[in-house]
């Protein structure tokens, strides 16, 4: 009985403190507005880097005949490339879902496509193609591999019972994709599509920093970034970041309406399908082809466009002129020399991002009237191009190597704190009481109960912050401190060095895809081990 | 023999392997159900009843022996709408309305629904939801659910029934509310019925015969008749008759 009654009295002497913060995320906003006009008005950051929130509406008001130009040509190819990109998808999803060869198969391309830092690729295909193709593709690649993995994820967590029904009745494939699977899969398809829809409107601004075409908002900050008039970049920052999350509000919106009223009856509890049993020699043949294709594609794609193989090289091209030139020596020397600036920027950058994202995910446990103030804030930045963000940070923290370390933890801060505190956010009441019950501390809490759950959104985490890292720190490069993949790019892309520029985007990709190979490697060690499944 | 028209399982063996070791959830079962009777598989958790159902209904395929229903394999039994299924937990189509999901089968069977309007209607009222014909699963109580999911299997007028724990997620009082409507519905249908559960009561309230499972490896035990006369009145549970054979299903699951 006494210990029945101690919890009611805690939460009560929690309760206004509680209120308060919860009523409060406005005036966090607005608090933080205030102090940001104090900032900006003092310029007390890097003699008015960061000019006060009046200044930039002032200074958007000036420009504002500018923008629409800018903003209808970013726009035009982020939802030109939101269209195609997302269509591929969800077609790919079916597919993948109904015959799941196809996804081991296809494996090989989609992490490639996941993990390719799209700086990287800009340039090739501002070289490779013209007008606003490069933004398009670049928007589609970002959405593809959101929405590719909720369709599948939808599909296969259909409920089980309801399969078997459609089952039970004679249907077969078809009819039960048509009856069961896609219609339980659309509330993940539009939560792909909300992530997607912010990520082509990055897609769209980072294809714009590599070049071609008078027009869009990355081209304007770009050709603003020169001029040192900190009031614009910062409009020009905001009204990307408010376009990005229209799109993000709208397909929430979309989500609730369609979904609002067939929330699952019950849970299901039928098992997982038992895995077949492998055959050595088939697994080795899928994981070649798999491995392979992209390289297959990329081959190909080249020789239907015909481009010229001057500018477009294939995998062979490239392999050539790393090689077989008489000045490849000295190419793979620079690609070294690069290598060895970016490596550990990404390594150093990424292990901090996480480590916060954890370490504040984990006071979100213990904390959670605190913490609650500082989710919607997380939560926006979700919606924010925020890699687009970063000629930003570059004003405020000038050209120094620290600029590099900030914005690679900025970048991966927070989407891994948003994936571990919603994960931490699931794990069940009940197994938290247990060792509640037994009289266990917050502290004997949290190492018995949730960071053993959330191990799994830990990886899920670090899955996500892999390629980010490795584009912030290129950005970095590219933009502010003259060093390493990022600057070797740029410079190439200045000297016509198509061998190089190809160079750089094969070796960043395949460095990304390695990284996240690692990745899932140790995640598919620790959590079979522990009988876990990977969060999406 | 009228068998041509129940259900046939014939020497029937079936194993799965999970984490290396091999379970075998059937080894060499047979049952013959004939047109027109309602029988009961009962037994311990993982004996194999399950399994015998989704084998019948074509989700799952023997190792050895066969399954005939209604004289054919229970895929074309499926496939011709000779068999109707409520399975444990309802499984609604949370976005289908309460009429939409009695109509599932037909839209599978790829039959017109206008046909069927008139039988929709009878069977709403049959399981006394009228009034929730638009109504979403969600909205409704779990004992509405299951009712929902009863008139769904009876919407192609089966020949054959097949009911997995159609009620093992209501409480005991709503359970023996659907036993007597069930009773009810089945003695107007009289469609060949194989009832999974692990209720003793309601096999013996609903069943002719009692089949009795043993597990490791999942086989048949016992069969046992039961003499009571339809229509089964609530009054019967309390019946001494009725305790008797409690007691002896009791110890044939106990191996006795």
């Amino acid at each position: 009985m006494a210990s029945n009654r101690t919890a009611p009295e805690r939460s009560d002497a929690l309760s206004p403190i509680r209120k308060l913060l919860h009523s409060s995320t406005l005036r966090n906003w607005l608090l933080l507005l205030i102090i940001w006009e104090i900032i900006g008005q003092l310029r007390l950051v890097a003699d008015g880097a960061l000019p006060a929130p009046s200044a930039i509406l002032a200074r958007l008001w000036v420009d504002w005949s500018d923008y629409p130009p800018h903003i209808l040509a970013t726009l035009e190819g982020a939802s030109a490339g939101f269209l195609i990109g997302n269509a591929l998808a969800i077609a790919a999803g079916v597919l993948f879902a109904i015959f799941p060869i196809t996804q081991r198969l296809a494996r090989g391309v989609n992490v490639a496509l996941f993990a390719l830092p799209p700086i990287a690729v800009s340039p090739i295909l501002v070289i490779t193609f013209s007008g606003m193709t490069p933004r398009i593709i670049l928007a589609a690649i970002a959405c593809y591999f959101v929405t590719m993995s909720a369709t599948v994820t939808g599909i296969q967590q259909t409920d089980r019972r309801i399969v078997d029904v459609v089952r039970a009745y004679g249907g077969r494939q078809w009819k039960t994709l048509v009856h069961a699977q896609m219609r339980s899969a659309i509330p993940s398809i539009l939560a792909g599509l909300r992530i997607a829809a912010p990520n082509a409107v990055l897609g769209s601004i980072l294809a714009e920093f590599g070049g071609g075409g008078r027009y869009g908002l990355g081209v304007y900050l770009i050709g603003s970034l020169g001029r040192g008039e900190p009031d614009r970049l910062w409009g020009i920052g905001l009204s990307a970041t408010v376009i990005a999350g229209l799109a993000y509000l709208l397909f929430s919106l979309l989500a609730t309406r369609l979904t609002g009223a067939s929330k699952a009856v019950t849970v299901p509890a039928s098992p997982p399908a038992t895995k077949a049993e492998k055959n050595p020699l088939v697994e080795a043949a899928l994981i070649t082809v798999s491995f392979a294709l992209p390289f297959l594609l990329w081959g190909l794609l080249l020789s239907i466009m015909g481009t010229p193989a001057m500018i477009a090289k294939t995998p062979l091209g490239v392999f050539d002129y790393l090689f077989m030139m008489p000045n490849s020596p000295a190419s793979l020397g620079k690609l070294a020399m690069a290598l060895s600036e970016t490596l550990p920027m990404t390594m150093i950058g990424m292990a901090m991002g996480l480590f916060f994202a954890f370490a504040l995910a984990l006071c979100s446990v213990l904390y959670p009237a605190i913490i609650r103030g500082f989710m919607p804030v997380a939560l926006v930045t979700q919606t924010m191009p925020l890699v687009a963000l970063t000629p930003l940070l570059v004003l405020i923290l000038g050209r120094g190597p620290s600029v590099i370390l900030w914005i690679t933890v900025s970048v991966t801060f927070f989407p891994a704190f948003v994936t571990m505190a919603q994960g931490l956010s699931m794990v069940s009441r009940a197994a938290i009481e247990v060792p509640k019950a037994y009289g266990a501390g917050p502290v004997k809490q949290l190492w018995l109960v949730s960071i053993p759950a959330s191990l799994p959104y830990l990886f899920a985490a670090t899955r996500l912050a892999v390629p980010r890292a490795l584009l912030g720190v290129m950005i970095a490069e590219w933009l502010a401190t003259g060093k390493g993949l990022g600057n070797l790019l740029n410079q190439s892309r200045g000297y016509l060095d198509y061998g190089m520029i190809w160079s750089v985007a094969v070796v960043s990709v395949l460095i990304s895809v390695l990284f996240y190979q690692i990745v899932v490697a140790i995640e598919h060690r620790v959590l079979t081990k522990r009988g876990m499944a990977p969060a999406q | 023999m009228s068998a041509e028209h129940g259900i046939t399982i014939n020497h029937v063996s079936r194993s799965f392997k999970g984490r290396g070791a091999v379970v075998q959830a059937l080894s060499d079962v047979s049952l013959a159900c004939p047109e027109g009777s309602f029988t009961a598989l009962i037994g311990p958790s993982g004996c194999g009843k399950s399994t015998i159902l989704r084998l019948a209904l074509g989700l799952d395929a023997p190792d050895t022996g066969d399954v005939m229903i209604s004289g054919m394999t229970p895929f074309k039994a499926a496939r011709s709408g000779k068999t109707g299924v409520a399975f444990q937990d309802a499984a609604l189509m949370p976005w289908r309305t309460v009429e939409d999901n009695i109509m599932l089968p037909l839209d599978v069977l790829g039959h017109k629904r206008a046909d069927y309007l008139a039988e929709v209607a009878k069977l709403v009222d049959l399981v006394g939801l009228n009034g929730f014909e638009k109504a979403l699963p969600g909205e409704l109580s779990g004992g509405m659910r299951q009712r929902a999911a009863i008139a769904r299997a009876l919407i192609t007028r089966p020949e054959i029934l097949f009911l997995d724990e159609p009620f093992g997620a209501l409480d005991q009082i709503l359970r023996r509310q659907m036993n007597i409507e069930l009773q009810r519905i089945w003695m107007e249908s009289r469609a060949t019925t194989l009832l999974v559960t692990h209720g003793i009561d309601e096999a013996i309230f609903l069943a002719d015969r009692v089949v009795v499972m043993q597990s490791k490896p999942g086989r048949i035990s016992r069969v046992i008749d039961v003499p009571f006369d339809r229509p089964r009145k609530p009054a019967l549970f309390s019946d001494p008759r009725f305790h008797a054979l409690e007691k002896e299903i009791a110890e044939a699951l106990d191996g006795q």
